[in-house]
């Protein structure tokens, strides 16, 4: 696929600049490009120690780019938008783009402010949130027309000319990311009363600059350089080293079964979820088991099967043939 | 082979247990595959099928998935028993013939009333095209849905290349799986062809049925028992109603010419026989 051999050529230069921003952003030294540069996979740091949610501003600067970058990634929609039959769902934030503080299919990240009291001391920490671009994401794995992808480089990615906005991969996330526009997409073109109801959208890790070698639009904007992207490993042990330095925890490591987004944070994530109420639009952070496991032994089973299938048909074979020469013997036997 | 004509009941076994089996695994944990394939559509939620008492789990994707991955063990032992028991045993009853396409046609017209239906071997010759479809069919879905599966497991960042052909060779055999099963469903509601229903479900049909229509099945099966019946004893003991009659007696009249051990003619036999058993019922 030439977009997956663009991604692998164009990593080195972005691990280059990725590497050096944070390197010298973050004031703690990364490994070099050429070790960066080995690495396929990505990961991103989100450091809540440095996130002030932007002071000053209206809106945050990461969530302000996003939206900027993304601004004209929806088409038009259909006016009016088909009513769905029999359930007659239809989510339209087309008139209500502006929004920022939770995610719509026209937000991609938001901050969350946390008010916490630890101890009689107040704090206010703030989370920027979006998708986790899990390590095995059910989000794309369960897509039944593959709309939702995991590439090489650790980015979950769907393609809105693809997606029918069944909402599945939003019912499989933890975190229910994946927000629906409906009205647009390949499901006009179908059956739009029947099937389908729109496209989901969510963070795509700016997937189309990765591969320009750029960096994503949040952590190229965060003036506190609260976000790094770089080697997977490397942001791992980065990850851990600082959480060590401040006596503080880490988020995204397993949960889902582990993510390619680490939170570390000097407060913990308990304490953390305690001011978020899970709602639409609005992820916690509480604890996030990786329901597809339930599936894994039972899908293993499956891979076995065509042997089972294969030692089952011998068996009976050999069997039949035994029988059927030994009634030959017999036959052979009552003539003499 | 285990076909073989049992005189005193009047009837002829056309299935073993193990083809039973074979059958109705395939049959039973394709049908849950398809509800629960239609399921990770997603249908249920939006249908409200989710609604209906016993199916609330319908709208769990998770809980679907499990029920789709049990089910396809079954599926997938058994069409991989099929190919390699069966092939083993030499056992190709159900592989087409030359010639099978022209005949099925003039089979079909007959259901209309156009015509007389050519006399038969176990088979149809539109079963043994409508196998080889049935196969294929399943072929694709099983190698797809392998490929989903290893996704699932071990590669969710396989190439999108490879993700996307086995996602949508998935969802389009899936489609003509289900045509697939209505065409089963309606081929064995014809009327001609009901008296084979019991045959899937017990193993036997009855005899009287089979000379008419499958004689040329019934002389293969002299052409093995030979020794252990003669034909005067086969036409004696078999019930003779109505219209079945002239078949059942031509056919008994004469003298097995091929012995097939695995139960199967090769095409030119069968063209021969096919010919001799017209000229006779002329």
């Amino acid at each position: 696929m030439s977009r997956d051999k663009k991604a692998g050529l164009s990593r080195r230069v972005f691990l280059k600049v990725s590497t050096g921003v944070a390197a010298a952003g973050a004031g703690l030294a990364l490994p070099g490009a050429g070790v960066a540069a080995a690495g396929k996979r990505l990961a991103t740091l989100i450091d809540l120690s440095r996130c002030d949610g932007c002071p000053g501003k209206d809106i945050p600067a990461c969530v302000e780019v996003c939206k900027t970058i993304n601004r004209d990634k929806i088409p038009k929609i259909h006016e009016p938008i088909p009513e769905p039959w029999p359930r007659k769902t239809i989510e339209d934030w087309s008139k209500k783009r502006e929004v920022f503080n939770r995610l719509t299919p026209y937000n991609f990240i938001y901050v969350h402010q946390a008010e916490i009291d630890e101890g009689g001391q107040k704090r206010t920490v703030f989370v920027p949130r979006r998708c986790m671009h899990c390590d095995n994401p059910a989000c794309a794995t369960i897509c039944p027309f593959s709309a939702n992808h995991k590439y090489e480089n650790g980015a979950v990615v769907i393609d809105q000319d693809l997606c029918f906005g069944g909402a599945k991969c939003k019912a499989v996330c933890p975190w229910e990311i994946p927000q629906r526009q409906s009205g647009v997409g390949i499901y006009l073109h179908i059956l739009p009363s029947l099937a389908g109801n729109g496209v989901m959208y969510k963070c795509d890790l700016c997937n189309d600059r990765l591969m320009e070698g750029k960096l994503p639009g949040c952590v190229e904007a965060c003036p506190q350089q609260a976000m790094i992207i770089g080697d997977r490993k490397e942001i791992y042990a980065l990850a851990e080293e600082r959480a060590k330095a401040m006596k503080g925890f880490i988020y995204g490591k397993k949960e889902n079964g582990g993510t390619a987004t680490l939170y570390v944070s000097p407060v913990s994530f308990a304490s953390l979820n305690g001011t978020m109420k899970k709602q639409p639009g609005m992820p916690d952070m509480g604890p996030a088991e990786r329901r597809m496991a339930k599936t894994d032994k039972m899908g293993k089973a499956v891979l076995q099967a065509p042997l089972y299938g294969i030692a089952a048909g011998v068996a009976g074979a050999f069997m039949a043939l035994s029988r059927r020469k030994g009634r030959v013997k017999g036959g052979e036997g009552s003539h003499e | 082979m285990s076909d073989k004509i049992i005189n005193d009941r009047g009837l002829v076994v056309r299935h073993s247990l193990i083809e039973l089996v074979e059958h109705w695994s395939i049959a039973l944990s394709g049908l849950l595959l398809l509800v629960t394939g239609i399921f990770e559509l997603p249908m249920a939620n939006r249908y409200y099928i989710t609604s209906i008492p016993g199916l609330s789990w319908s709208g769990d994707f998770i809980k679907s998935l499990y029920i789709h991955y049990a089910a396809s063990v079954f599926f997938i032992a058994a069409a991989v028993f099929h190919l390699i028991y069966h092939g083993i045993l030499g056992e190709r009853g159900m592989i087409p013939r030359r010639g099978d396409l022209k005949s099925s046609i003039e089979v079909m017209k007959s259901f209309f009333g156009k015509g007389e239906e050519p006399p038969f071997h176990k088979y149809l010759p539109e079963q043994r095209l409508a196998y080889v479809g049935m196969a294929i069919i399943i072929a694709m879905l099983i190698l797809s849905g392998l490929i989903k599966t290893y996704k699932n497991l071990y590669a969710p960042d396989m190439s999108l290349t490879m993700v996307l052909w086995a996602t949508w060779v998935h969802n389009v055999f899936f489609m003509l799986f289900i045509l697939a099963f209505v065409a089963h469903i309606g081929a064995i509601l014809l009327k001609p062809n009901r008296p084979m229903i019991r045959g899937i479900f017990t193993g036997t049909v009855r005899l009287d049925y089979a000379r008419h229509r499958h004689p040329l099945w019934i002389r293969e099966m002299q052409g093995e028992k030979a020794n252990q019946l003669t034909d005067a004893e086969s036409v004696a003991k078999s019930p003779t109603p109505g219209g079945y009659d002239a078949a059942g007696e031509q056919m008994g009249k004469e003298t097995p010419s091929v012995v097939a051990s695995e139960g199967i003619i090769g095409a030119d036999q069968g063209e021969e026989i096919r010919e001799e058993a017209k000229d006779k019922e002329q």
